[in-house]
């Protein structure tokens, strides 16, 4: 057997562990009462507890904050698995059959599972603040003045070279939302990076770092092509950290970015 | 070894700038700026880009077909793995991938989708798809599946949506409620591009809906038209259903059609008449249960239909994957339709008309003594379902399923993945209640699976006559791929992804993948190299030529 072949096997039988490893939850061991149906847990240091509770059994797949990690997704943008209390504190009490998601310690209490519950709750306040601009004009800049459009998507129109903003209001409150066009540079999501990648005949391309790893890369150039390097075949790459986005602060008004804000906040999820 | 030894180093190298491994670039592919749009004119000849996988079944004449060659039946033994990509989910993957220039498109249970380097199957995006946590499915998470046309990928979800999303980013572009899936629609097909249309069906045969295909507007999301598969009482046809019993009839339309440009009709398969097995509340034939569907796609009205199994009580879906070709039967070229259908016998239907041209039992049945010169089956009496239960063969999961088989234009052999077992078959009263299940009865197999017989069956579509056959122990539900390379690939229930002789029936090459074959496999090239395709298990596998 070659070497190549034997990798080959090597890879095969990992994948094959690695897809039994992770068992699903005993949810027979589990029958107990019908929980109820609101959650009366929801209470300032209902909240406290609950994060105490999910930084213990959840931060290390969801993240400290809830913002996601190595594990689990970002919970602080909406559920794609749960509309109500009740299916959320379902989920925090059993967790997702067939998937990582494993819930909440069979020893915990189910007001533990609620306070949980008000917790991820409070991740995702998006309570209506009084916001000084006004959204009509804002999205009138987004798509004219501002040039905006070029860069973003909103519901499906615009360009790929940012974020898509569709629900931007979801995960961005009206104060990190003016430091994201004032100041773009700062905190840089790593999906957001350029590399910038030289190939063994010198000629370079640069783009958007959509995923990197150990041996590989992949990237979005301004052309909004996908290209993708094996490490092994380029002369040198770099990371640059900064943003793309240009800052506002040189081409609008403070008046302006107040009304660009209000526009993007207005860009969330309608409750369901 | 010095190779290994590169790699290594590299991998404790990456921090910012890195040096070249110069001397490491020989054969290496490099890079592959991807892709350019999918326009209706290159969904039309996917034929003349084999080293793509356009859509669902390949083609549009859904032959499930690959006409690349770098692999064949003299060198198939070389196969290595390339790459594995693991779903981040423990459901066990219907999917078939699609790839354009380079990028593949993987659909993940419940009803996410993933962008990866076809030649390194590591990821560009993902799109994870918000459900609700009241679903109703009957038969596990699935989704078998992406379209592509332009920019932009349709995709099936299993609340009943169909969503449009950007192929470069994974953004949402546009998201369709297609049916209210608390009363038990889903949706978990590829969907199928006709032009600038993108025709769709739907799930939920066992929650007592009413059937249906779509076509929407592929930028709009907006609904052309629907054709219903149970007509309205304004129709004939509804004259086949005792009663009220057509809004609840079932008939779904889980699997992908197909489509000639030529004739402009879609084709496309209904599900089973609900309750499944108990049909005395539904007594007539029951149009369109369980039949073909020929379509003008202009309106979406119905050009001929062709009904396998008339009052079916066995849960006979006739999901099956249209493949269309040419044929000169008789002296006279042919446009015809080959169907190995759920009740166990293979059909040629002149797809013009949608007149029955000849059809054979290919597995083994017990229910009809045969066809009649129009195709219907002459039913042996008895074969009914029982409060005690009688034994009937094919069982409940058919002769086949819903699992692509494969036609080779050079081989000119329908191929087709074949069961020979029974099931004893019940029958019991039930109510119908909005978005629960209503099925009127069941089924069991009374003996160990390893008693029946399990095998892939080449079928000569010109006289339904069997070539050969490949016997697979103890049995599998996956699809099957032939290729210009001759060679016929497929899986099985016990993790084994194998090759066979598309002439002879032998075998060629296997590999053990470890978990169930499902799905169907496909092929494509990046950077002239032929790549195999499988999902097993949760893993979707990609082979090729040892360098
Ligand atoms: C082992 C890793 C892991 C741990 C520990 C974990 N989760 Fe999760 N969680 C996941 C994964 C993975 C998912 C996504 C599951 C899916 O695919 O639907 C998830 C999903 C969720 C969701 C649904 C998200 C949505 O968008 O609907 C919630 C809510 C959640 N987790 C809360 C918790 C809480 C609360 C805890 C602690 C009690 C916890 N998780 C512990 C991995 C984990
Ligand atoms: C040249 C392309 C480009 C243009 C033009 C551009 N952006 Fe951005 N934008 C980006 C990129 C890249 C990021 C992500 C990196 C970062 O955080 O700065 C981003 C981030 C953002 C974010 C944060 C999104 C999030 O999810 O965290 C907001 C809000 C935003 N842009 C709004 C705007 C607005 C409003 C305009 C018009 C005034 C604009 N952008 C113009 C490229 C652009």
């Amino acid at each position: 057997m070659s070497m190549r072949s034997l990798w080959s096997a090597v890879t095969l039988i990992l994948v094959a562990v690695l897809s039994l490893t992770a068992a699903p939850p005993d949810v027979s061991a589990q029958a107990r009462e019908e929980p109820p149906a609101d959650n009366v847990f929801t209470g300032e240091l209902d909240v406290q507890m609950g994060q105490r509770v999910f930084q213990q059994q959840c931060g290390r797949c969801h993240g400290e904050d809830g913002t996601g990690g190595e594990g689990g997704p970002d919970l602080t943008n909406g559920f794609r698995s749960a509309s109500t209390d009740e299916g959320l504190f379902k989920i925090v009490r059993e967790g997702i059959p067939n998937t990582q998601m494993v819930g909440i310690s069979r020893r915990s209490t189910d007001q533990s599972a609620w306070m949980v519950v008000a917790y991820l709750n409070s991740l995702n306040d998006t309570n209506d603040v009084d916001l000084p601009g006004n959204a009509a004009n804002g999205q009138q800049l987004y798509a004219g003045k501002g040039n905006c459009s070029g860069c973003h998507m909103v519901n499906g129109e615009g360009g790929r070279l940012g974020p898509d903003l569709s629900q931007v209001g979801n995960r961005r409150d009206p104060a990190e939302l003016v430091s994201d066009l004032r100041t773009p540079d700062q905190d840089v999501a790593p999906r957001w990076w350029t590399l910038r990648v030289t190939r063994a005949d010198g000629t370079v391309v640069q783009g958007l770092r959509m995923d990197e790893d150990t041996f590989s890369m992949r990237l979005m150039d301004d052309d909004e092509d996908l290209w993708s390097f094996s490490k092994r075949d380029v002369r040198s790459y770099d990371r640059i950290k900064t943003s793309t986005m240009p800052s506002v602060n040189a081409t609008l008004t403070d008046a302006e970015v107040d009304d660009l804000v209000a526009y993007l906040f207005s860009l969330r999820r309608e409750e369901i | 070894m010095k190779r290994l030894a590169s790699v290594i180093a590299l991998g404790v190298l990456v921090t910012g700038v890195v040096p070249a491994a110069a001397q490491e670039t020989e054969s290496q592919p490099g890079t592959t700026p991807a892709f350019s749009p999918v326009t209706w004119e290159r969904l039309l000849n996917a034929k003349d880009e084999p080293h793509n996988w356009l859509m669902y079944s390949g083609t549009l004449d859904s032959q499930h077909y690959s006409g690349l060659d770098q692999v064949h039946n003299r060198n198939v033994g070389d196969l290595e793995l390339k790459w594995a990509y693991q779903i981040p989910q423990l459901d066990r993957a219907e999917t078939v991938p699609v790839v354009v220039d380079g990028v593949m498109f993987i659909t993940e249970a419940p009803s996410n989708v993933v962008a990866v380097d076809a030649a390194t199957g590591r990821q560009y995006w993902r799109y994870n798809h918000s459900l609700p946590d009241d679903l109703r499915i009957c038969c596990g998470r699935n989704n078998r599946g992406v379209a592509i046309l332009g920019e932009t990928l349709y995709m099936s979800t299993l609340d009943a949506h169909l969503v449009a999303i950007d192929a470069r980013t994974g953004n949402l572009v546009w998201d369709k409620a297609v049916a209210d899936y608390r009363a038990g629609y889903s949706k978990t097909e590829a969907p199928l591009i006709v032009k600038d249309e993108v025709v769709t069906g739907m799930a939920g045969g066992e929650y007592g809906v009413r059937g249906f295909i779509d076509s929407y507007n592929a930028k709009s999301g907006e609904l052309e038209w629907r054709a219903e598969t149970i007509p309205g009482p304004d129709h004939p046809d509804n004259q086949t259903w005792a009663g009220d019993s057509w809004r609840t009839g079932g008939a779904a339309t889980w699997i992908t059609g197909a489509y000639d440009p030529d004739l402009d009709l879609v084709y496309w398969g209904t599900g089973n008449p609900g309750p499944d097995w108990n049909g005395d509340v539904r007594l007539g034939d029951n149009l369109y249960s369980d039949s073909a569907m020929a379509l003008k796609h202009e309106t979406g009205a119905l050009e001929w239909y062709f009904q396998f199994t008339p009052h079916d009580v066995h849960d006979w879906d006739a999901i099956q994957v249209p493949i269309l070709a040419d044929l000169e039967m008789d002296g006279e070229m042919r446009k015809v339709m080959m169907w190995a259908n759920r009740n166990a016998f293979f059909y040629t239907i002149d797809r013009v008309t949608g007149k029955f041209l000849v059809g054979k039992p290919f597995a083994k049945q017990t229910w009809a003594e045969g066809l009649d010169a129009n195709g219907r089956p002459i039913r042996i009496p008895g074969t009914s379902p029982t409060a005690e239960g009688v034994t009937v063969s094919p069982p409940i999961g058919g002769g086949t399923n819903w699992f692509s088989p494969s036609y080779s234009p050079r081989t000119e052999l329908f191929y087709v993945q074949a069961y020979d077992g029974e099931d004893i078959f019940y029958k019991r009263d039930e109510d119908y209640v909005e978005g629960d299940q209503f099925t009127g009865g069941g089924g069991r197999r009374p003996l160990p699976v390893e008693n029946y017989k399990s095998a892939i069956r080449a079928i000569d579509p010109k006289t339904a006559n069997l070539r050969w056959e490949y016997e697979i122990q103890p049995r599998s539900t996956a699809g099957i791929m032939a290729t210009a390379g001759d060679l016929v690939f497929s899986g099985s229930v016990d993790g084994y992804f194998f090759a066979l002789d598309a002439v002879s029936g032998e075998e060629l090459w296997h590999m053990n993948v470890g978990r169930m074959v499902h799905s169907a496999p496909m092929s494509y090239a990046v950077d002239g190299k032929q790549y195999i395709t499988i999902a097993a298990g949760n893993v979707v596998y990609s082979f090729g030529l040892r360098d």
